[in-house]
């Protein structure tokens, strides 16, 4: 593999970890509030 | 700087690694606190009352199906097979977390309030199947709650003053202190905590290690360090060395192990596959993340010292990053030991409270739940107390893990057929799966030489055995007839090239003789059955043991497996090998 694709190879791990925080960080802040909103516990 | 076995690394003083200790358990048990009851609510302590959100259930299953050893395991593959050794190790893990989602709808479907799946063994066969499932959950969570502590005990030695000892210590306390009171609830709000922790230290640390040494421009001048096996994305050694045996076990695990099934009665129905599908890339890709540092450290000729694997990541962390970033990784490997030590803990607790105290001892309708959250809360205790003192015996956990994921595959084909065919009895569970183990343990530890007659039937054991493992895994999304093909399609494929040479790979044929002799006898005396089960059964023989509200939202008793909103077991199966009676013909 070239230098470059080797490149996006180690990296792209990094930011697909940073999509999937971005999902589920968002999903739970939104649950916390509906839930706040609500009067109910989290969980 | 310190010197760990002639190589200098970077070392906290005790009082930041006491400050970050207190940082952390301190945080979580503060996070804990936010939700804990005076009165909790025993069904709540097992499975958070079965409605628990998508943004939860997604961290909680990606912090419990990542532990410490993930990531070293991870590293030492990228080190060891090159740039496919992570793929190898992380993808086929994520995977499993994908294809076994299917199974958990249909699990989900037909007892939607249990809370173990050695529960709905009770409630489909008896007691023989249940304590079989059960009791190897016990043995799988006490070894890897003990692994966890292990991890940790390891990393505080060797980024401290701290010595071993003192390690498994604080983490096991630090573990307990969060978890004690509030039980699975507390496990997956703190997991939330955990994974932001975890996930935000991989991507930032792993890009910056990259550029701190030296690449992209290390990836030309470090080339000549790698083999043309390690330098290919298609190695066949990586896959043979890493990836088939790790398949084999891992669908086992996810199976298996409780930790899983709990988060899959714990989460709302309706958002079971957008749980699984997150957790899966979420996993996926920080595990393989953390293991391009282990391809990294090849290019670079980087020697772990002592020739250990587990000081890879370790030294490599120490090495490149800033006392803060060390701090941050630091934080990531106590985040994922703990998050998947706190899940063993509950899965331990529940176990105990649902299928030895509930159903075993006081039996359902008799069960007091202030009598099962104590049960649950002293088998906390106990239970960190023996892994605690396991850990100190140091003893082979990849040998132990290794074990446990084949007596878990000698359950797979009789517990997920269990929740399909109506025809599987409980002497045909409980008879196929001890024959699994009589097979599994001479071929495992090699009792039985395997250069004869039997070398052959292990091989041919062997291959029908890649065909169950692949025919289940298509079986969930495609159904039956695409999982003969694919079943049928992987035996003949396989078998020119391991009938005669498979049997030399002791722990792969291990595994694969569990799946196929279990399969084969199951399926056997099933067969011919003529009486069917009648699965509607399951959701009334399982269901909450205790009245109160179990969470704010839970008023959901709702779909009560009575259908009238009424929680509490419908059915009393109190007897022994009872419920497997109510029958259809067919």
């Amino acid at each position: 593999m070239t230098t470059f694709a080797l490149s996006a190879y180690v990296l792209v791990w990094p930011v697909l970890v940073a999509v999937v925080l971005f999902v589920i960080s968002r999903a739970f802040f939104r649950e916390w509030a509906e839930a706040r909103r609500n009067g109910e516990d989290l969980i | 700087m310190a010197c760990v076995s002639g190589t200098e690394t970077a070392q906290f003083s005790a009082v930041v690694v006491v400050g970050l200790l207190v940082f952390f358990y301190g945080g979580t048990f503060l996070i804990s606190t936010r939700i804990g009851k005076k009165d909790e609510n025993a069904d709540g302590y097992m499975t958070g009352g079965n409605n628990i959100g998508f943004g939860i259930s997604a961290a909680s299953m990606t912090a419990t199906w990542i532990w410490a050893a993930s990531m070293y395991a991870s590293a030492t593959s990228g080190y060891t097979y090159g740039i496919s050794g992570p793929i190898h190790y992380g993808l086929w893990g994520a995977l499993m977390i994908l294809f076994i989602y299917p199974f958990g709808k249909r699990i989900r479907s037909v007892a939607p309030k249990a809370h173990t799946l050695a529960e709905v063994m009770y409630a489909r066969h008896g007691r023989s199947s249940q304590l079989m499932l059960a009791g190897s959950n016990i043995v799988g969570s006490l070894i890897s709650l003990m692994s966890n502590f292990i991890a940790g005990g390891v990393l505080i030695s060797l980024l401290s003053p701290f010595n071993f000892t003192q390690g498994v210590f604080a983490v096991a306390a630090g573990v307990l202190l969060y978890t004690l009171w509030s039980g699975f609830r507390a496990s997956v709000l703190t997991d939330f905590v955990q994974v932001v922790a975890m996930l935000g230290a991989v991507a930032v640390i792993v890009p910056f290690i990259f550029f701190a040494a030296g690449f992209p421009a290390a990836f030309e001048t470090g080339a000549e360090n790698l083999t043309p096996q390690q330098g290919s994305f298609f190695s066949s050694e990586a896959f043979m060395g890493q990836g088939a045996p790790y398949i084999a076990a891992v669908l086992a695990y996810a199976i298996g192990n409780q930790t899983i099934a709990q988060r899959l009665f714990a989460v709302r129905q309706s958002l079971i596959k957008p749980t699984f599908v997150t957790a899966t890339v979420g996993y996926g890709a920080m595990v393989i993340g953390v293991g391009m540092l282990g391809v990294l450290a090849l290019y670079l000729g980087f020697e772990p010292s002592g020739g250990d694997m587990n000081n890879l990541i370790p030294e490599m962390a120490s090495t490149y990053l800033p006392p803060v970033l060390l701090a941050l990784f630091f934080i990531m490997i106590i985040g994922a030991l703990s998050s998947t030590a706190d899940s063993d803990l509950a899965a331990l607790s529940s176990i105990m409270m649902a299928d030895v105290y509930g159903q075993n001892v006081a039996g359902v309708k008799k069960a007091n739940p202030r009598t099962m959250l104590l049960v649950g809360r002293v088998t906390m205790v106990v239970a960190t107390a023996l892994a605690v003192a396991f850990a100190s015996l140091q003893l082979s956990i990849l040998d132990l893990l290794v074990f446990v994921g084949a007596l878990w595959g000698a359950l797979v084909f009789p517990v997920l057929a269990s929740f399909y065919w109506e025809k599987v009895t409980n002497r045909a569970f409980t008879v196929s799966v001890l024959a699994a183990l009589a097979v599994f343990l001479p071929v495992r530890f090699s009792w039985i030489p395997v250069d004869g007659v039997f070398g052959i039937v292990v091989d041919v054991l062997s291959v029908l055995g890649v065909g169950v493992v692949l025919g289940l895994m298509v079986f969930g999304f495609f159904g039956t007839r695409a999982a003969k093909i694919v079943g049928v399609l992987a035996v003949v494929v396989s078998a020119p090239f391991a009938i005669g040479s498979l049997h030399e790979y002791a722990t792969l044929c291990g595994s694969l003789v569990a799946y196929s002799v279990s399969t084969v006898i199951c399926w056997a005396m099933s067969v011919r059955r003529r009486d069917g089960f009648d699965f509607a059964l399951i959701a009334q023989r399982t269901g909450d043991f205790d009245d109160g509200p179990a969470t704010g939202t839970v008023a959901a008793g709702a779909n009560g497996a009575n259908g009238d909103g009424v929680p509490h077991q419908a059915d009393g199966t109190g007897s022994d090998d009872a419920p497997e009676p109510a029958t259809t013909t067919h």
